[in-house]
């Protein structure tokens, strides 16, 4: 964008105001054109629980011209929106990062009012005219950050054209006088930004070369989800409102009647589950989506598509719990309830995504496998991931298979059905209703192969296996990443294992190590159920230390793991409701490698 | 109640009693407040931009973990407009109201461009601050001409480092040439005789009608001068010397002339604000008048001493007599004004 010359890129934007200011919105703005002008974006806003008029909104936007795993925990510029709001995050900018905000607002104020009296001696004060130039330009004080956004883009001597073409967008449905007027507010202030002297050390440089291939889009971990349901084939969905699941039911509610398929809201999540069920038995791809207290209702029903082998996919995007908890705060502690939550052994096929990308193909991939070992799959998200933002890179064709399932052979069809046949690969072939000579029984009950009840010892034993034995399939399901090391090869000092969004914080932790010479491997597990136990274990005994970050209390995923390994390993459990800091899974691992080192 | 100290001026004067008050009184809460964006530099070394790969952080007198360190809080971008002697309160350009128990004015002294040529000053460059000298660094080409008007020390400072970085400087000399110095015709003659051997071209008794932008692909600035001479140039910068910067102390009720009016202890006729550096008039009972005193050996020291009197001490500024410049055994000029640390 400014240099010819190829330069590493690494910023990060924090926009700081109140609900109503048009943080997100401008936050938005700035990140669509970042991600136009072909930089990497990662991002990730939070907003308070009401729907509008008061409390903060912070919209926090790291531009990469290389692919980012994570925020990072300082922003090398804050853009106060609201002074009162923003005064708490100024230390959150690094030194020699910039800091700006509306140099004249309307009223006097108080002594400690103003956010040029908080900044530390090694940030930098970049006063703009936002209220006036909003005055001036629309004749009213809401455009302040439009001319924020434009006096940013002026001053760090960004293309105006991608941010012009995306303000027209976002007006696009109003007056066009709104359009022009906001054009003109940008444009004033972008001018005021180039004639600024320009004291931070921070360069825009150069985006990195696209994949050819593929298409770069920047989307949030939902939208993904909604992308990979819709590219896998989705017929039908059935949901209940919940944050922070919501906007995969709301996207799909527009996208999904398009491509010919159903959407319902059903009453409560009981009933959700309960239709996709059925629409699962129906032979449809069905899928709902929720977040814990959700779950929690519908586990009782997944116990039903365990025991009758019915295929269905379940996202839930965790939040901070238990009961109502924490709706807009982040957390990962729904890991025992999606893996174990239900009556009786009711092993299911549990997914959680790292990253928006890894949403995309998970949401995918659930569906094949829903279908191929027919089973419930949950795909675990969680807050942060549901509604961060990332520019992702989807392949161009469409890598879901339209049909997993196991069907009959031209021989079985010749002789009668046995739904639950015992087989090699413990999947039996599946019929749906309606198809010839594959009429059969269904039930909640424990049952023999015909799917007649059935509680005999041996049969619960044999059927126990059959279902617990079908998911080992899963671990060598192609086209997932089901587990994957990053980092140092062979044997290492410090090894962090972890899952979900809060791989993106350890990956970063762990290059951070890497530079400072400490050797170190990471290890996502994208499956936690059944869980990729050899892989784990190898990483294991690779390992001196073995450190497990999560954000929950109890250390959920360490105690899948701890149940299965006996190696002793370090746990690093946050509940704070936000990403987990990488400077504390950094502190940690510096001080396992130094433990390593003295015993050594 | 623990005393909160407020600093007008972020420059040798404002630190240095920040400084000392903090050593004095440890528990106080100090402010500087300062219309610059940036920390305190050095201003001395600015020529460094034209033969080193430097920037402000270079500059930095103190590091930035000081201020910490020191609980010094400096508040950058902040404009004074107004001082209210009578509630004990600053107003800031940003609306915002600050109190303090004790005021120290060390606001220094703004460029000082004579009349005639306000109509010329967005052509003109000035040399004051770090990014009005990352201009003329950036602006000038190499082997640039840059014409000085007026010639006070600092220009003239600026005049041997671009002569010695292979840069042309023509002076235009007026009567503010050497200031804050008085120089008499006789050490005028040596002194510009000096500066002509130094390299740098000197015009006398031309009176400027206008300066002018270039014509595309020409030098950026044109001078034409009322005897019809005129002189191309990439640069133009004034150098008249210093008005002290106070305006916002106007309707404050303080007594000001030039400056504002400080008695030997540095105390202004509000008893809560004292007044260091370029922008005060020291009363020198010798002399019996007010009188400036510039750079920044005088400054520092004016810095310590309202410091101490504003924790209680009693001590007091010695009238000094004139440092007169002179030419040293290199043929340069000296301003013994101009040493520092
Ligand atoms: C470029 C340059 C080079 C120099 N070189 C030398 C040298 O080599 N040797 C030497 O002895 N002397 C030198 N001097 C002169 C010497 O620096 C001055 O005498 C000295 O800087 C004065 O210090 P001060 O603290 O009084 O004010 P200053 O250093 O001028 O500081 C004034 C401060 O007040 C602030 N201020 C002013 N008005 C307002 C307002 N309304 N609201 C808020 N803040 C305000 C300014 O932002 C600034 O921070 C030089 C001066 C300059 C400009």
């Amino acid at each position: 964008m400014i240099d010819s010359a190829m330069t590493e890129t690494d910023i990060q934007l924090m926009f700081c105001g109140s609900a109503g200011d048009g943080t997100i919105a401008v936050g938005d703005i700035f990140k669509r054109a970042m991600a136009e002008a072909g930089f990497k974006v990662l991002a990730f806003d939070i907003y308070p629980p009401e729907i509008r008029g008061f409390g903060k909104c912070i919209s926090r936007v790291r531009v990469t011209s290389r692919q980012a795993y994570s925020l990072k925990h300082q922003s090398d510029i804050l853009v106060s929106l609201n002074d009162s709001y923003a005064i708490p995050h100024v230390s959150e900018v690094r030194d020699f990062g910039g800091v700006l905000y509306d140099q004249a607002p309307i009223s006097a104020m108080a002594e400690g009012e103003h956010i040029s009296g908080h900044l530390q001696p090694g940030q930098l004060p970049y006063g703009v005219s936002m209220r006036e130039v909003s005055d001036q330009t629309t004749g009213g004080s809401k455009a302040k950050n439009i001319v924020a956004l434009g006096f940013l883009a002026g001053l760090y001597d960004m293309q105006r054209e991608p941010f012009h073409q995306i303000i027209r967008d976002k007006f696009k449905h109003k007056d066009p006088i709104i359009s022009e007027s906001n054009l003109l507010a940008f444009d004033t202030a972008y001018d005021e930004g180039v004639s600024t002297f320009r004291l931070d050390f921070i360069e825009l440089g150069t985006p990195e070369r696209q994949d050819i291939g593929s298409k770069v889009q920047m989307m949030t971990g939902n939208a993904a989800v909604v992308r990979g349901c819709l590219d896998a084939g989705l017929e039908t969905f059935f949901g209940y409102p919940i944050t922070p699941a919501t906007s995969i039911m709301e996207d799909l509610a527009t996208d999904l009647p398009m491509r010919g398929g159903r959407l319902l809201q059903t009453e409560d999540e009981i009933s959700a589950i309960a239709a996709t069920i059925g629409a699962g038995y129906a032979g449809a791809r069905a899928a709902t989506a929720t977040s814990g207290p959700g779950l929690a209702l519908m586990v009782e029903m997944l116990g039903l598509g365990v025991m009758a082998e019915v295929p269905s996919v379940i996202f839930c995007s965790q939040r901070g719990g238990p009961s109502t908890g924490m709706p807009t705060k982040t957390e990962q502690s729904d890991l025992h309830l999606a893996v174990f939550g239900g009556a009786g052994d009711a092993q299911r096929i549990v997914l959680a995504p790292t990253n928006v990308e890894g949403a995309y193909k998970c949401a995918g991939k659930a569906f094949e496998m829903a279908e191929r070992y027919q089973t419930p799959v949950i795909v675990l998200l969680d807050l942060y991931l549901s509604n961060r933002y990332e520019t992702v890179i989807l392949p161009r064709q469409n890598p879901f298979e339209a049909d997993s399932s196991k069907k009959r052979s031209h021989q079985e069809r010749g002789v009668p059905y046995h739904r639950f046949s015992f087989t090699d690969d413990n999947v039996s072939p599946r019929t749906v209703p309606g198809e010839e000579g594959g009429i059969h029984t269904v039930t909640g009950l424990e049952h023999n192969e015909l799917g007649r009840p059935n509680d005999q010892p041996d049969m619960h034993l044999k059927m126990s296996e059959k279902r617990h034995n079908k998911l080992l399939g899963a671990l060598d399901h192609p086209g997932i990443t089901i587990q994957k090391r990053f980092g140092d090869e062979g044997k290492v000092d410090v090894g962090i294992l972890g899952w979900g969004s809060t791989f993106g914080e350890i990956l970063e932790a762990m290059l951070v190590a890497q530079d400072e010479g400490i050797s170190c491997s990471a290890m996502k597990v994208v499956m936690l159920s059944p869980l990729p136990l050899q892989p784990v274990q190898e990483f294991f005994s690779d390992c001196r230390e073995i450190l497990i970050p999560e954000l929950n209390y109890e250390g959920q995923f360490a105690n899948l793991v701890g149940s299965a390994i006996s190696k002793p390993f370090t746990r690093l459990n946050r509940v704070p409701g936000v990403p987990m800091r990488v400077a504390d899974i950094l502190d940690e691992i510096r001080r396992l490698a130094a433990q390593v080192k003295s015993a050594a | 109640m623990t005393e909160h100290y407020v600093i007008i001026g972020n420059g040798v004067a404002g630190n240095e009693a920040a400084c000392h008050l903090r050593q004095r009184d440890p528990e106080s809460r100090i402010t500087i407040i300062t219309a610059g964006r940036l920390l305190f530099y050095s201003r001395y070394e600015l020529p460094r931009l034209f033969h080193e790969d430097c920037d402000w952080r270079d500059f930095l007198v103190n590091p930035v973990e000081y201020y910490v360190e020191n609980r010094i809080n400096v508040r950058r971008n902040s404009f004074v407009t107004h001082v209210d002697a009578q509630r004990k309160s600053i107003n800031l350009a940003h609306k915002e109201s600050i109190s303090y128990s004790q005021l120290l004015v060390a606001s220094g002294g703004a460029t000082n461009l004579p009349a005639e040529l306000s109509d010329f000053a967005p052509l003109l460059n000035r040399f004051n601050l770090y990014t009005a000298a990352c201009q003329v660094r950036d602006i000038l080409p190499k082997k640039g001409k840059v014409v000085m008007l007026g010639g006070d020390v600092l220009g003239l400072d600026l005049a041997r480092n671009l002569i010695n970085e292979g840069y042309q400087v023509i002076l235009v000399a007026t009567e503010q040439t050497f200031w804050p110095h008085r120089v008499d015709p006789d050490e005028r003659k040596l002194l510009l005789g000096a500066l002509t051997d130094m390299g740098v071209e000197v015009i006398e008794n031309a009176k400027i009608e206008t300066i002018q932008e270039g014509a595309p692909g020409m030098s950026a600035r044109h001078i034409l001068f009322d005897d019809g001479c005129e002189i191309f140039a990439d640069v133009v910068m004034p150098f008249f010397g210093l008005l002290p910067a106070a305006d916002f102390m106007m309707g404050s009720g303080v007594d000001f002339e030039r400056g504002l009016l400080v008695g030997t202890n540095l105390r202004t006729t509000d008893p809560s604000i004292w007044a260091a550096g370029d922008v005060c008039q020291i009363w020198s009972p010798e002399e019996n008048q007010y009188r400036f005193y510039y750079g920044w050996q005088n400054v520092k020291k004016m810095g310590e001493i309202a410091a101490r009197n504003m924790t209680g001490d009693d001590i007091h500024w010695e009238t000094a007599t004139d440092h007169k410049m002179y030419i040293d055994e290199n043929r340069q000029i000296v301003s013994p004004y101009w040493e520092h640390d």
